[in-house]
């Protein structure tokens, strides 16, 4: 226990942005609450939810990320794990992938054991490399070739938008040349997760509010141009001003900030678009107002591995 | 003694490993807070219904729940009974019924414990069947609650569990699952079709409480 709180170590920009998740929430919680009390509506309803919610994923995700690292590693470890149980929920899988579903899920303590231990290279060829190999042939050894094709292509898959894409996040904390001097992972950590949840609020409330032209009608009717743009150009200018978690210079914030909001976009639309397939409305119903857990970080799985390379090379190299 | 080892196994094992491994999610778990004995009927798909309908109950009463299950494929062995007394807290009993008297009434059996205050898990279907559909009733719950009337028929619905342990496999593997409990069934007439047609309709309703 000792040794737990004496690893509790806040510096001051990481202090700096606690106290402004909070103050949103704070704000964010009486504004709906005022809202609710002279205009009762089904929106406000439901964002009241959503707000309730980020309360919990907040909490949850500060004591994760400042406590101790192993119980970041452990954390995220769970959420990749999450993740992949909500996916393979919808699937609809043969029978003969029940076996190599194991190996699916006994590749997340693999790949987050690499994070912990920074063993870069292994971390970042496991699943596209020995896993895509692996896994295939686990499937032949089964023995049913009836549309092994598609099992062959869905599980891999899987395991890169839920186990390596963010795993990044476990990586950015343990990295040796990300945690030296005036570089810290957690701040890095801090600003990827924060940067990716604003563009995603703001993404949705430049649409509700000025929303008419639809970017992808086939796909997602709530995505549109204006909120888009809107949220690409807000983040943009957050990004910017939460530079004081990253050691980058402006140019750098400006870009990396622009490129998350991107990126979150495409991870959005990919899940959209993935659900649009399995015919759901939600991935499930961990996150109340949110639905599952891959309706929450279907960004992050997205923006944290190029956002750690985009770092990689500005920074490191 | 029997009492520490159910809570062991299932509001301490089996609960979490539902719960956190697995992914069941617990509806309406409120309708069990009454102590009075209960006849609890649900949908068979899965080996893992059990469990996950005994992690549910209160500690304070799990010894006094008893799943019925049929005396061919889980008696057999003396050693099968046991195990299926002492971890399951199981009843079994003949899936026929009695042609002479030297045979064992399954509806008798039941009717006894609850008579002694316990109460009782039955899967009206019979057997598993085939995976995520439900068939037809068998009329042993409609003897069973016409032979006593005032005991309370609680319906569940088990949404999923079926693809965490298929009929003929042996691997629990987890996916995201639900258990929904419904309030204690109100029946109209005591005919044993009517009991029967019931009890199905309840059961449908209890699987649209969540949805």
């Amino acid at each position: 226990m000792e040794k737990l709180i004496s690893s509790i170590d806040l510096n001051a920009q990481i202090q700096w942005v606690i106290a402004i998740i909070l103050s949103i929430l704070v704000i964010a919680t009486t504004t709906f609450w005022i809202w609710n009390k002279l205009n009762p509506s089904k929106l406000v309803d439901e964002m009241t939810l959503r707000t309730r919610s980020w309360w919990g994923m907040c909490f949850i995700f500060l004591f994760a990320s400042t406590v101790h690292p192993i119980i970041t590693y452990i954390g995220l470890a769970f959420l990749s794990f999450f993740t992949l149980r909500e996916v393979y929920t919808l699937l609809k899988l043969r029978d003969a992938d029940r076996s190599t579903l194991v190996a699916c899920y006994l590749s997340i303590p693999i790949q987050y054991y690499f994070a912990y231990q920074g063993w870069y290279t292994m971390f970042l060829i496991f699943i596209p490399v020995f896993m895509f190999i692996i896994i295939p042939f686990l499937l032949v050894l089964s023995g049913d070739t009836d549309d092994i094709i598609r099992s062959m292509c869905i599980l891999p898959t899987s395991l890169m938008l839920g186990v390596f894409g963010i795993s990044h996040l476990a990586l950015l904390i343990s990295f040796p040349e990300m945690n030296d001097g005036d570089i810290s992972g957690k701040a890095l950590l801090l600003f990827l997760i924060f940067i990716t949840e604003a563009n995603d609020i703001m993404q949705f409330v430049f649409g509700k509010i000025f929303g008419k032209h639809k970017i992808l009608p086939k796909v997602s009717p709530n995505k549109t141009w204006e909120g888009f743009i809107g949220g690409v150009i807000s983040t943009t200018i957050i990004g910017y001003f939460m530079g004081f978690l990253t050691p980058l210079n402006s140019w750098q914030l400006i870009l990396i900030s622009f490129c998350i909001a991107v990126l979150g976009f495409m991870g959005d639309a990919i899940i959209s678009a993935v659900k649009r397939d399995f015919g759901v409305k939600d991935m499930g119903d961990s996150i109340p107002g949110h639905g599952g857990f891959l309706d929450r970080i279907d960004s992050l799985s997205t923006t944290s591995s190029p956002f750690f390379h985009l770092i990689y090379f500005m920074v490191i190299v | 003694m029997k009492k520490l080892i159910l809570i062991i196994i299932y509001t301490i094992f089996w609960r979490n490993f539902l719960k956190i491994i697995i992914g069941l999610k617990y509806y309406n778990q409120q309708v069990l807070r009454k102590k009075k004995p209960f006849i609890l009927i649900a949908n068979h798909n899965s080996h893992m219904d059990t469990m996950a309908i005994m992690s549910s109950m209160p500690p304070r009463y799990i010894h006094r729940v008893h799943p019925v299950a049929a005396d061919d494929f889980f008696g057999g062995s003396r050693f099968k009974e046991i195990l299926m007394r002492y971890m399951v807290n199981a009843t079994l009993i003949p899936r026929k019924r009695a042609n002479s008297d030297e045979d064992v009434d399954p509806i008798e059996v039941m009717s006894n414990l609850l008579k002694k205050g316990r109460s009782i898990i039955i899967y009206p279907e019979g057997s598993r069947g085939v995976p995520g559909v439900m068939t037809d009733f068998k009329k042993g719950i409609g003897y069973l609650v016409k032979q006593n009337p005032t005991v309370d028929v609680i319906p569940v619905y088990l949404d999923g569990l079926h693809k965490t342990l298929p009929k003929g496999k042996n691997l629990i593997l987890p996916y995201n699952c639900r258990i929904i409990f419904g309030d204690s069934i109100n029946f109209d007439s005591f005919d044993v079709e009517d009991i029967v047609n019931a009890a199905e309709k309840a059961i449908y309703k209890v699987k649209l409480l969540v949805e």
